[in-house]
């Protein structure tokens, strides 16, 4: 039997586990955006992440801070490594897509199969325990963890946006995304923001990927299965779109959660795939949202033919 | 004697799907590594309907392929109708999608897979005739796919890959070329799935994962993309490189990993250090004597 309170539970907890998803949309939909590349090898970027932080926490005994700082620190090198040896180099080549594709899910598949050599395949977490302390808000169990992984979800989003909007760096991706030569010819160097676009996906991967190693057990090959959700989300919040992509993530993250209230457990994971297809058929441009309206003052063009012919 | 038979078999099976793939990626320019879901395709729908319904093999086989065919015309067409990067992102979600549903559902056996599959041929029948029928086979696949590509349609499928406007201004229709190519090749691998069940008489889900398309992709990319024998020699290679590797005696824990990494790891190499492959494409349309010696009177 279905109370309010069910469906409230499953409703927060949708909503506080989408908090990874939509850094890992951001991430994707960010170099897809800038540097126009299906970036799979963030899948690589998250489990270099992950286990960097397990290697420190679980396997080490160092602190949760440390743990971050290692998993941020593994997941900016192998995004320089792939920036400069992987795609510097295909762009140089002129490689057709489908190539620039195969390497990064090459790449993904290489740490994945790495991961697996080294650590094995039982499925880890950073913490020893994924239980954490819960408090009742109204009939609402709230973890210490759903709190902090909504705020870092909602701060990364938000300097995300001050970052593209208020900083060199940030317009410079702007004016890539939409037309990097055109940019170039302006003097904005291409590559450099190429790679600073790559930082900042493994930045917002980093993070991502420490609040999911905390949250749920990983495997060498777990980050390729949620690559998909984040393709997903960036396909119906429409390409090119960061705001739809994260609005999506949640949405997704919510609706794939709360599936279980409808269907088999089994079943959920079947859910996201058919979503994709779905977007693929169905909403290929992504949901499209009515056009927000601008608030500025009109003016009235000055009668430049009127004014001419009467000096005439 | 037997395990002989069997690699030999399964690498006349990875010959069609690493020659029936190369025209789907190669000549096709097509971007897409859900191959392995279409062999998947053809091999489940060839046991269910022998075993569960009662189907003649032959008759089996060949509805496995028509429905590996079908379902690939469902995936390409929606998706390649907006743009080639979509069948890349739909055929990976159409082939994690299928495989959580024959993970999950009953008539498929479930993640234990499909057991009891018919034998194509009765044991009184020795195991040499099905290697000959399968290496038969995989030349045939590799010749039709060498004749598609030196023929008209090759042509067009050429033109329409090094350049689509141009190709859709002279009136052709670039959507219908691709998605016919993504089908052919797909029934193709459909065809070859059909005759994995029916040799080794069991799947699963499994075994046609992510990890399987790197595995075709790998066949063709090393063995050398857009030639005719490239894909063969790939899928030769790839096919015995590994089997020496359990010589061995690794653990199943390293075993299997390290198989990966020499999978994706010689795709890398190659990518970067030979992108042409083992077997480089020649030229394709070389002028033939008899042309050239019309030219030059």
């Amino acid at each position: 039997m279905l109370s309010f309170d069910i469906v409230a539970q499953i409703l927060w907890t949708s909503f506080a586990t989408s908090s990874y998803f939509v850094l890992f949309a951001l991430a994707f939909a960010l170099v897809l955006k800038v540097n126009r590349a299906f970036n799979f090898a963030q899948a690589a970027m998250m489990t270099v992440a992950f286990y960097a932080a397990y290697t420190c926490v679980a396997l080490w005994g160092l602190p949760g801070w440390v743990g971050f700082a290692a998993a941020l620190a593994a997941s900016i090198i192998l995004a320089i490594v792939i920036e400069v040896f992987g795609f510097r180099t295909l762009r140089r080549r002129r490689a057709d897509q489908i190539f620039v594709f195969i390497f990064t899910l090459i790449v993904s598949e290489v740490v994945a199969f790495l991961a697996m050599l080294v650590f094995g395949t039982w499925p880890s977490t950073i913490f020893p325990s994924l239980f954490w302390p819960v408090t009742l808000v109204g009939n609402v169990a709230v973890s210490q963890w759903d709190i902090p992984a909504v705020g870092v979800a909602v701060s990364s989003v938000v300097v995300l946006f001050g970052f593209l909007r208020f900083t060199r760096t940030g317009q410079f991706m702007v004016a890539v995304a939409d037309n990097p030569d055109l940019a170039e010819l302006y003097g904005i160097a291409k590559q450099r923001i190429y790679l600073a676009t790559m930082l900042t996906a493994a930045v917002l991967v980093a993070l991502g990927m420490f609040l999911y190693g905390t949250r749920a057990q990983v495997q060498p090959t777990t980050a390729i299965d949620l690559m998909l959700f984040a393709i997903a989300a960036t396909i119906i919040g429409g390409i090119g779109n960061l705001w739809g992509a994260a609005l999506t993530a949640v949405v997704l993250g919510v609706v794939q959660n709360s599936s279980v209230l409808f269907i088999p457990s089994e079943w959920q994971g079947f859910l996201l795939y058919l979503f994709l297809f779905v977007a693929i058929v169905f909403l290929p441009n992504g949901v499209k949202l009515p056009a927000r309206r601008r608030l500025t003052r009109k003016t009235v063009a000055p009668d430049l033919v009127g004014a001419g012919s009467q000096e005439s | 004697m037997e395990y002989v038979y069997a690699v030999v078999i399964l690498i006349g099976l990875y010959i069609v799907l690493a020659a029936s793939f190369n025209l789907i990626i190669g000549y096709g320019g097509l971007i897409s590594i859900a191959h392995p879901i279409f062999y998947a395709i053809g091999a489940y729908a060839s046991a269910i309907l022998s075993r569960d319904y009662g189907f003649p093999i032959p008759l089996a086989m060949l509805a496995g392929t028509l429905i590996a065919l079908v379902a690939s015309i469902m995936v390409a067409l929606p998706s390649l109708r907006v743009s080639g990067d979509y069948l890349l992102i739909a055929s990976i979600g159409f082939q994690l999608g299928l495989i959580e549903v024959f993970k999950n559902a009953s008539w498929t056996g479930g993640a234990g897979g499909f057991t009891n599959i018919p034998a194509a041929l009765s044991a009184s029948v020795p195991r040499e005739v099905y290697v000959a029928i399968v290496v038969v086979v995989a030349a045939l696949a590799a010749l039709l796919v060498r004749a598609i590509a030196h023929g008209p349609y090759g042509r067009a499928m050429a033109a329409m890959r090094d350049d689509e406007v141009a190709f859709s201004a002279l009136g052709r229709n670039a959507v219908a070329m691709k998605v016919g190519t993504f089908a052919l090749g797909s029934a193709l691998a459909g065809f070859a799935g059909a005759f994995y069940a029916h040799y080794f008489r069991f799947v699963a889900p499994e075994q046609f994962d992510i990890l399987q398309s790197s595995v075709v992709l790998t066949m063709v990319v090393v063995g050398g993309i857009r030639s005719t024998w490239g894909p063969v020699v790939g899928a030769v290679l790839l096919q015995a490189l590994p089997q020496a590797i359990t010589f061995l005696n690794l653990p199943p824990a390293v075993l299997g990993p390290l198989q990966g990494l020499l999978f994706t790891g010689l795709v890398l190499v190659f990518m970067f250090v030979r992108p042409q492959g083992l077997v480089s494409a020649g030229e394709v349309w070389s002028a033939t004597r008899k042309g050239s010696e019309h030219a030059r009177s």
